[in-house]
């Protein structure tokens, strides 16, 4: 499960990289074994009734705080936040979004454009998207150190909406991945989404978590990683993906009745060919039953907690670890090249990766710097994985730090 | 109602039935064996067990729908929708085992639950099912068997997970590739169901609050029965290709560029229309002439569907060549696979903004897999052959009965894709829009399957899936003259030579029968929708608890 197998029958560990969106391990035998079953018997559209498609909403809204308990099913996370978006904006009968630096919400044009990750290098910012900083305790504006970095940072959103409503615009959503992947495996302080949620809703707009990188209990404690945030904290909206289906093409958008509501007022139908098929909705159950029976969030607890433990002690050890950062399988590394500055090392990440894959071992980096090591993998991953792979780390970065070292001492002989 | 149970699993014993006894497992066996026997000529409307193992009645699973399924998402027949369960070839089967015609689902293209397509899905999920970022052969033997089947120059392709998705990336290339911004579309177009494609189909935003966007223009679709210039004008290609120059011109004038003209190559929503020969090549001309590019949308059409070609859009001509194609629906017989095919060009524009095009699911080795096994039984059961022959066949059935009915405006069609456009009134071509309604109910009691769509819900359309015989042509047809030899009795509305079975004594009731599901129908055709079209019952039963507790 943890491992894949190369053409000539060696072993490559962890899908460390390929991960996120195989929740409960390559190919497992149960959720293949569902889709198979329903493929021979119906896969069709969800203008008739069938029983996986209400019962899979069931299963998901047990899942989820009682007011998100209606459901739209779709094939990937890009369409999942595309119609959160139409959700959003008919509701609110706003246009505007803000969202967070360095985000990631999608592959559509409609999605490009709320993520700074892409538009900074294609189209630019368009008028309408209001970009707030990440909440990146460790390399943002409000560090560590900060009193109150929640507080800070949620300021920072109010600031953002004042100053677009200075100028007439009015707020119809602000997205955020629950857990920021793609702009450095970031853990938003505790508060912070609460307090956002208070200024969003101020001036009239919706919370979407984007929950599509870390849902399904791969933070451990919780199912979904917005519940990091307290219970008190409730999106209006909630976006799912990748791990969904365990490779098989499902997504879907959860939210309350009044949103469903105003969006069905329109009067124009919401149809997806394959969203919510029998296939993909059986799939979906799968992967819930086996997150169950296999115990994959407390799993997900203990595997992670040792693993940031392990990594941790490297951190010591190895100067370019500048910082540790996750919660149960959402792990980041935090690679610099100082620890003042706390400069990326983006080259040194670069040169890491590839020396891990010659080990067999697949990691992949992100964050704006592109230095930060995401670990993501399957939430089968084993204590044993853990230790194979920081025990391969451990040796690449000693490697690494003697190169560094014996060159500096070939620059000082005379 | 018996208590759905879990075992310590989560695994849900399904409730016992009348006699006490659960419904056993599906029988796979016996659907295929179904299949088979249907083929031979098995007995129409004859009860077949129970297959699958119901969890909830049909009464309670609209009850959960209804509770927390969107209400935006409608179902068919929305004052009496149907639960299917199981489906085989050309038929699907409802809960209580009553088999039904499918002329609707162009999705199971080579038929519901293709052994070999089931197969297929099942070898590559038992090996491996991830993403395109790395290598695998599935992913390139697909695109080099998809590019095999379209001229040479259109060799690049994108992988994504429906229609839609392939519409955007579309968009996206032909506005990187001209560096212009503006789209010309067809009227009553529908393109998909994202924010960007909602803004170019006006089948969607006319209906809603949506207001026409500034890059987009709408030309009038060339619909030769009921469109601006129809089958008496001289040269209808050449009035409404001239329509999109003079489009394109006036843009221009307002210092506007033109970045793409999009068309699915035969509207569906907008009525199974067939554009006339010689109309896309036009547009291409002024379009490229504009610096714009043609995409083809082909996601309802493709994949043999018109039987003489592959592509709908071959049937203008070896001459006429888009710059890109969409796909999707029949495309993996129902698996969520989709594509975007164009010119080296238009993809190398594309990659030098330096920004990466990563679809998390799409080119996975199992959609793959499953693409490469539709394409073979396209090609081993010889589907586009069948197209044609039960296409014409289909066809010519028709035409007696418009010549029969007086209710039927036009048959238009090619291959499997029909369509029947039901007037009021031949010399001003009133849509029938209710009538249409009354039909398609009718026709589900007699077990076929139709949906009615056109701009204004009158035009019957049939696109099954390939495997659609000629017995089953007959039979539809059967039906749907018993249907409309009825309907016009109870109407007065003469009909060619009265021969139905079902008149006088029934006439009276029919025709109270017949204004009652009018007016229903008249409601259920607005998409301003009443609670029972949403398919929710607002009588005493109550809604579930979140845990089905009986």
């Amino acid at each position: 499960k943890g491992r894949r197998r190369q053409s000539r029958g060696s072993r490559l560990t962890g899908g460390l990289r390929g991960g996120p969106h195989l929740t409960v391990g390559h190919c497992h035998p149960l959720v293949v074994q569902a889709a198979h079953e329903q493929n021979q018997v119906l896969n069709t559209n969800s203008r008739y009734l069938h029983d996986n498609i209400v019962d899979y909403a069931q299963r998901l809204s047990e899942t989820l705080p009682e007011q998100l308990c209606v459901f739209y099913f779709l094939n990937s996370g890009s369409e999942a936040n595309d119609l959160a978006l139409r959700l959003a904006r008919h509701y609110t009968g706003h246009q505007d979004v803000v969202v967070l630096d360095h985000a990631y919400h999608g592959h559509l044009s409609s999605l490009i454009d709320i993520s700074p990750y892409k538009f900074r290098n294609l189209d630019g910012q368009k008028e309408w998207v209001h970009v707030a900083p990440l909440p990146d305790t460790y390399r943002g504006p409000y560090q560590e150190d900060h009193p109150n970095p929640a507080v800070a940072y949620a300021n920072e959103v109010k600031r953002v909406v004042s100053s677009a409503q200075e100028k007439g615009r009015k707020i119809a959503a602000f997205f955020a991945e629950s857990l920021p992947s793609v702009g450095g495996q970031i853990i938003p302080p505790a508060g912070y989404f609460s307090q956002v949620a208070e200024h969003i809703r101020r001036a009239g707009g919706l919370f979407v978590a984007d929950e599509i990188q870390v849902g399904f209990g791969r933070v451990g404690k919780h199912f979904w990683a917005f519940q990091l945030q307290g219970k008190d904290f409730i999106p209006d909206i909630v976006t799912m993906g990748k791990s969904i289906g365990n490779g098989h093409p499902v997504a879907c958008v959860a939210t309350t009745q009044p949103v469903a509501r105003a969006f069905e007022a329109t009067g124009v139908e919401y149809f997806n060919t394959f969203g919510g098929s029998p296939v993909s909705c059986a799939v979906g159950l799968a992967v819930l039953n086996v997150l169950e029976k296999e115990q994959l969030q407390a799993h997900a607890t203990s595997v992670g907690n040792f693993l940031m433990e392990l990594l941790g002690q490297q951190k010591i050890k190895h100067p370019i670890i500048g910082d540790v950062r996750g919660v149960g399988l959402f792990i980041g590394v935090d690679l610099i090249k100082d620890e003042a500055t706390r400069t990326p090392a983006t080259e040194e990440a670069a040169y890491l990766v590839s020396r891990l894959k010659e080990n067999y071992v697949l990691l992949s980096t992100d964050g704006p710097g592109r230095n930060i090591l995401k670990f993501k993998p399957p939430m089968c991953f084993s204590l044993d994985n853990a230790r194979h792979v920081v025990a391969k780390l451990d040796a690449i970065l000693t490697d690494m730090e003697e190169k560094v070292r014996s060159c500096e001492t070939l620059r000082l002989q005379p | 109602m018996p208590p759905v149970t879990s075992d310590a699993q989560g695994k849900r014993t399904p409730p016992r039935g009348i006699t006490g006894e659960r419904p056993g497992p599906p029988r796979q066996s016996q659907a295929r064996e179904g299949g088979a026997q249907t083929r031979q000529g098995r007995p129409r409307g004859a009860r077949h067990p129970a297959t699958m193992c119901e969890l909830y009645s049909k009464r309670d699973t609209l009850a959960l729908r209804g509770k927390h399924i969107g209400p935006s998402c409608k179902v068919f027949f929305a004052s009496d929708p149907i639960k299917i369960v199981r489906a085989q070839r050309q038929y699907m089967f409802d809960e209580n085992g009553e088999q039904y015609l499918d002329c609707i689902n162009n999705v199971a293209h080579v038929g519901h639950c293709h052994p070999e397509v089931v197969k297929a899905a099942l070898k590559q999920m038992e090996l491996l099912n991830t993403n395109s970022r790395f290598l695998h052969d599935n992913i390139v033997e697909y695109a080099k068997r998809l590019s095999a089947t379209l001229p040479e120059k259109l060799s690049v392709c994108y992988f994504t997970n429906s229609g839609s998705e392939a519409n955007d990336l579309a968009l996206r290339l032909a506005q990187q590739f001209t560096g212009h911004q503006d789209v010309i579309t067809l009227d009553h177009a529908y393109h998909g169901h994202l924010s960007s494609l909602i803004e170019i189909s006006p089948y969607k935003f006319l209906k809603g609050k949506d207001v026409k966007k500034e890059f987009v223009h709408v030309a009038p679709t060339p619909d030769t029965y009921r469109g601006k210039y129809r089958e008496d004008h001289e040269d209808p290609a050449s009035a409404y290709a001239d329509e999109v120059k003079k489009i394109i011109e006036d843009a221009q004038s307002s210092e506007r560029t033109i970045a793409a003209f999009i068309a699915e190559s035969m509207q569906s929503c907008g009525g199974q229309i067939i554009p006339p020969a010689g109309y896309f090549q036009k547009v291409a001309e002024y379009v490229h002439g504009a610096g714009g590019v043609f995409i083809a949308d082909e996601v309802q059409v493709g994949f043999g569907r018109v039987g003489k070609h592959f592509w709908s859009f071959q049937m203008h001509g070896e001459d006429f060549v888009p710059d890109i194609v969409t796909m999707g629906k029949s495309m993996g017989n129902g698996h969520p696979v989709a594509c975007v095919i164009t010119t080296k060009e238009i993809a190398e524009a594309f990659s030098s903004s330096g920004m990466e095009y990563f679809n998390t699911y799409a080119g996975n080795p199992v959609s793959c897999a499953v693409g490469l096994a539709v394409l073979d039984v396209i090609e081993n059961e010889d589907l586009q052959e069948n197209a044609t022959r039960v296409g014409n066949f289909l066809t010519e059935l028709l035409k007696k009965q418009k010549a029969k009915h007086t209710l039927i405006g036009d048959i238009r069609g090619i291959g499997l894709f029909i369509g029947i456009d039901l007037v009021k009134d031949h010399q001003k071509r009133t849509p029938a829009t209710a009538e249409a309604q009354h039909i398609i109910y009718k026709m589900k009691e007699k077990r076929v399957l139709l949906s009615a769509d056109g701009p204004h819900r009158n035009v019957l359309k049939i696109k099954p899936p390939m495997c659609f015989t000629e017995e089953d042509a007959k039979f539809m047809v059967d039906q749907l003259d018993g249907i409309l030899t009825v309907l016009e009795e109870a109407t007065g509305t003469k009909t060619e030579s009265v021969t139905s079975e079902n008149t006088p004594c029934k006439t009276k009731m029919l025709k109270e029968e017949h204004g009652e599901l009018l007016r229903d129908s008249i409601t259920d055709s607005k998409e301003n929708s009443s609670r029972k079209r949403n398919g929710m019952y607002t009588d005493t039963h109550a809604l579930l608890s979140k845990r089905v507790k009986t």
